[in-house]
């Protein structure tokens, strides 16, 4: 039997298909499925609070490996994230409350209709790059939330929509271990998908898209098709992460999908390292959890110099900014980046060179 | 008459507008970069001010002036710790970090200064002029005639003298800017103060109409149709887009609002962004730029 | 090299950062009472708060919590409740509504509270179904009128007259006090958000139930810095009084612009719309002659229920110039709670107390006398809103004067 610490420690691979594999060695196979398994029982020793939490950032984390696909793999910068995050949400709330539609059909509808929103605001991707099509997408941002509040008759306007949790047969999902459940299950199918999207075609061509797009499109590859795809595709995941999000917490309004949701989004996918899977989990997690534990660091200062409270409690979004520009300037591959040179660390460790 | 007004009132709201925008162009010229946390340097304007009022009890002109040194210092810090750093990084990351830098700077203001809404005493006179019939206050008016005095300071600036050539070419060219002897780093910090500094101003005529807190920095958003109409990298572009973006805004609250009932005033900017870029995506005034492969 | 290591150092610090979150367990939260954990034989009974300090709108939610606070120290000081050993555990969420679901979460989960003394609209909608489904008694400082339906939200109450009640009872006064021949027009000034038209509906049906016209109506965003061409739309349609539904920086731009135009409708602002802060931010002679609602009371009105917080104030060193009206507001909020887990307690003796019991404590509160700081509210299982009672008052000499009692539009 191989040992399990056994590590690739060169380029062997003979043929195409070995050089596309997800899994170099069993061991990884092993050590992926030991994840797995911890992720699946988390509920059974970890205490209700933190698996509450965990489903948030699983959610964070959906939606940031959709964002990752868009803006990491094709290179298409969206600030556009929380207002399709309010459309997937409100999807679900519309065909779950008015229509009466069960959940498990209004989720996947959520995501395609966040998708063909998404393309919609993609198509001025042709003309537009960079900083221009950032603003396009802060405008689609703008107007879409406008759109919702302003559309009583189908969102309920300003004051939102109440929305319940899935039903399975009899059993509500209303505990927080369920929905967490539900929420890992879909996380892991989005990153089997978005993983094996690297590998196809499509994933190459976004690839190239976002390298050099006028020398892809000299390659044979059709601009639009992709960067709109790109946009389908990305929306759709954010869609579903809109839809979970609305169900978790059983409410949609307007403010819930304001700039600030996107700026977050984009600091999740910044943080943990643009065009990596990993990177958006990892940075979901950062930043869903970084408010939580500056918290619990102001208590802490608090307990010791309560009348500072007002001064730390403002101390998050200084430290949101300052996170973020920290990384930016230090550590532009992110929280993905540092996990590849800890693992590189490790893998010729003791000998270092 | 109902017409007049507005335009009028879009005018006057559009020179502060321009204003902000005037710095958001120079600093995209230079560095390239789309500041995002311009409404920031915009927000801490005003409470410099305030601060130096009340506290050192000078009059209003001095504890101006010191805001535009304030001001300045400013932009250099952030010109050099953060712009700086990231001259060499993709858009993205230059987009992202004046998005963290806004974050920042926001967060700071609330420590200082928290959420409470503070006021200027009375600078300018605060009976409204009626001009045949037009009703004006003296503020507005007053930063409508800065505006066009510090658009005409600036065009001679950029044109005449040593700094505002030097400027221009950097903008232009910085390799060649780099070979010609000219130090690129001394002229992008003076960009960058001279961006914080009219935000400051900015900031300032904007207390003085409505008080000073901390939404004020939402006018950083707001500007972005205004450079996107103007042009990006257009000093003209700035101002004309301001005026253009407080009279379309004005007219659409004045006629169309009480057809789709209400709130029009912020959507359309964004509304008329979105058919810039449709149609001409450089904006009035932009200059296309050459892509190479 | 060493740049590597230094972030590795940097990895490690915001691991300790969010270990420290997991870690910090009942340890660490700034409770305002004495930590007795129980082993006196007291059963433990937790508050939760959701504050807004440093948000948006934080400059009525600073107050609003310290007077919450301050209730629970200053029962602390009076010996606390018999047998009960309360805490009111409370952070702020800065008016984001990401962390207020995360605050409710940890309230509801570690701090293990039995109910919830929220803030504003968008903690208290984005709750709603969440308190509903834990059983968690929700009083916030929201008075919408969706708040009041049974079926949608169970678990809410209101403990001032909601926005709509507000609204009718302008609407009776001004049927009352219109001087001249033609009837009273009126106009609705507020924001496009769920807190901005909450009351519209409803005031635009009393009116036509009362014979007010309802001329015209303007959305001015909650961030405006001018509302000028809404105002001068507004004044085409003349109308005799407008009300105002939004919060103190909209108003101020209101008030200020309409001044300038000088448009002489008199506006009568909602209880958000009026306060202190108005008259601070637009000054006395702008603010002259601006009626408003006053739902609580001011500290330097000389309430019988005032005596309480003067007492708190002595003790702490402070005097009534150190508060204002928002302080009370939250004194009493946190004041209704309390009695509610008074009654609560006495039912039901042994056990932990839980979150329906305290609502079953809360429905059954009758005409709770609060001493003229706020209209005396009284509880129902099918009646969650605590009272239909407000006060006008107006701004003269830059200062609110009420000038009526607590009444209703059902007097």
């Amino acid at each position: 039997m191989r040992n399990l610490f056994v590590r690739e420690c060169g380029n062997y691979k003979t043929s195409y298909k070995k050089d596309m594999k997800l899994f170099g060695t069993k061991s990884e196979i092993i050590k992926w499925l030991i994840l797995l398994i911890i992720l699946l029982t988390l509920p059974l020793y970890a205490s209700n609070y933190w698996v509450g939490l965990l489903t948030l950032c699983a959610i964070s984390a959906i939606g940031a490996i959709g964002l990752n696909i868009l803006t990491g793999f094709t290179g298409q910068i969206s600030i556009g994230v929380g207002a399709f995050l309010g459309v997937g949400g409100y999807t679900t709330a519309i065909l779950t409350t008015t229509y009466g539609l069960s959940f498990w059909i209004s989720l996947p509808l959520a995501g395609i209709v966040t998708a063909l929103v998404g393309g919609l605001f993609g198509i001025p991707s042709l003309r537009l790059k960079g900083l221009y099509l950032a603003i396009a997408t802060l405008a689609a941002q703008v107007i879409i939330t406008f759109i919702i509040s302003r559309w009583d008759r189908v969102t309920g306007g300003t004051a939102g929509m109440v929305l319940s949790r899935p039903v399975i047969g009899n059993y509500v999902l209303t505990s927080n271990a369920s929905y967490y459940y539900l929420t890992i299950i879909i996380l892991m199918l989005t990153v089997l998908y978005s993983v094996n999207l690297l590998r196809t075609r499509v994933g190459r061509a976004f690839l190239a898209v976002r390298d050099r797009d006028i020398a892809a499109q000299i390659m044979g590859i059709n601009l639009f098709y992709y960067k709109v795809l790109a946009f389908i595709i990305s929306s759709f995941f954010v869609g579903i992460a809109g839809a979970l999000l609305a169900h978790y917490t059983m409410i949609v309004s307007p403010e819930l999908y304001n700039i600030q949701v996107s700026i977050q989004y984009l600091a999740m996918v910044l943080i943990g390292g643009l065009g990596s899977i990993l990177g958006s989990i990892l940075g979901a997690i950062f930043i869903t959890l970084l408010p939580v534990g500056l918290t619990s660091v102001v208590d802490l200062l608090t307990a010791y110099m309560p009348d500072l409270y007002q001064l730390f409690s403002a101390f998050k979004e200084f430290v949101f900014g300052l996170a973020i520009i920290l990384f930016l300037i230090f550590e532009p591959g992110g929280l993905a980046h540092i996990w590849q040179n800890i693992k590189n660390y490790f893998r010729v460790w003791p000998f270092s060179y | 008459m109902f017409l007049l007004q507005m335009l009028i009132n879009g005018i006057v709201v559009g020179s502060i507008y321009g204003l902000v925008a005037l710095g958001f162009v120079l600093i995209y010229r230079a560095s390239g970069a789309l500041n995002l946390a311009n409404g920031e340097f915009v927000l801490f304007g005003p409470y410099i001010c305030l601060v130096i009022m009340t506290s050192l009890n000078v009059p209003f002109l001095a504890a101006f002036i010191g805001t535009l040194i304030f001001s300045a210092v400013l932009g250099l810090v952030v010109e050099r710790l953060v712009i700086r750093q990231l001259q060499n990084a993709p858009t993205i990351s230059v987009i992202m970090a004046t998005l963290g830098l806004s974050s920042l700077l926001a967060g700071a203001v609330h420590i200082i200064w928290g959420h409470s809404t503070r006021t200027f005493p009375p600078v300018f006179p605060q009976t409204p002029l009626n001009l045949g019939g037009i009703i004006v206050t003296p503020v507005y008016l007053w930063s409508f005639i800065i505006v066009v005095i510090l658009l005409i300071v600036f065009s001679i600036f950029f044109k005449f003298s040593k700094i505002g050539l030097a400027m221009r070419a950097v903008a232009d060219d910085r390799q060649a800017a780099l070979s010609m002897g000219m130090s690129v780093k001394f002229v992008l910090a003076v960009t960058w103060m001279i961006a914080a500094m009219v935000a400051g101003i900015g900031g300032i005529l904007l207390g003085n109409i409505n008080g000073v807190n901390p939404t004020m920095s939402a006018i950083g958003l707001t500007v972005l149709p205004v450079v996107i109409l103007g042009g990006l990298d257009s000093v003209i572009g700035a101002i004309i887009g301001g005026f253009l973006i407080g009279i379309i805004q004005n007219l659409a609250g004045g006629y169309l609002d009480p057809l789709v009932g209400g709130g029009l005033k912020d959507v359309v900017p964004f509304i008329v962004v979105l058919l810039i870029l449709m149609l001409k995506p450089h904006g009035l005034f932009g200059s296309r730029g050459i892509e190479r492969v | 090299m060493l740049k590597r290591k230094s972030l590795l150092g940097f990895l490690l610090g915001v691991l300790l950062l969010i270990l420290s979150a997991c870690g910090g367990q009942d340890s660490a939260s700034p409770s305002t009472s004495s930590d007795s954990s129980g082993s006196d034989g007291k059963r433990t009974v937790v508050v939760g708060g959701l504050y807004d300090i440093t948000g948006g709108t934080g400059d009525v939610g600073t107050p609003y919590a310290e007077g919450e606070k301050a209730y629970f120290e200053y029962l602390e000081m009076k010996g606390g409740v018999e047998g009960l050993n309360l805490k009111l555990i409370g952070k702020d969420y800065a008016y984001q509504i990401p962390e207020a679901q995360k605050l409710y979460q940890e309230l509801r989960d570690k701090e293990k509270a039995v109910a919830i003394l929220g803030w504003g609209t968008g903690d208290t909608e984005a709750l709603r179904q969440q308190v509903a489904s834990d059983q968690l008694p929700f009083i916030s400082a929201s008075y919408s009128e969706n708040l009041k339906n049974i079926k949608e939200s169970p678990y809410n109450f209101l403990t001032a007259a909601s926005y709509s009640d507000q609204g009718r009872a302008i609407l009776k006064w001004i049927v009352e006090n219109h001087e001249g021949d033609n009837p009273p027009t009126l106009a609705l000034l507020y924001n496009d958000t769920a807190f901005g038209r909450s009351p519209i509906e409803d005031i635009k049906a009393y009116a036509k139930e009362v014979g007010v016209e309802v001329v015209d109506e303007q959305v001015i965003d909650v961030q405006a810095t001018e509302a000028q061409s809404q105002l001068l739309n507004m004044e085409k349609k003349n109308p005799d009084y407008a009300i105002i539904q939004q919060t103190w920086g909209a108003t101020s731009t209101i008030l200020r612009d309409a001044k300038t135009l000088g448009i002489d409708t008199q506006f009568i602002g909602l209880n958000w719309a009026a306060g202190e802060g108005i008259i601070d931010i637009v000054g006395a002679d702008v603010a002259e002659g601006y009626m408003g609602i006053l739902s609580h009371a001011f500290p330097y009105e000389d309430m019988p229920g005032m005596a309480e917080i003067k007492e708190y104030l002595d003790a702490k060193g402070k005097t009534i110039d150190d508060i204002n009206q928002k302080f009370v507001q939250g004194w009493v909020a946190a004041k209704i709670m309390v009695e509610a887990i008074k009654i609560a307690a006495e039912k039901y003796p042994d056990g932990d107390l839980t979150g329906p019991q305290i609502r079953e404590g809360l429905e059954s509160i009758q005409n709770l006398d609060l001493g003229g700081l706020a209209a005396n509210v009284s509880f129902a299982p099918d009646n969650h809103a605590g009272t239909e009672k407000i006060r006008l008052g107006i701004v003269k000499n830059g200062k609110w004067e009420p000038i009526t009692d607590y009444f209703s539009h059902n007097d």
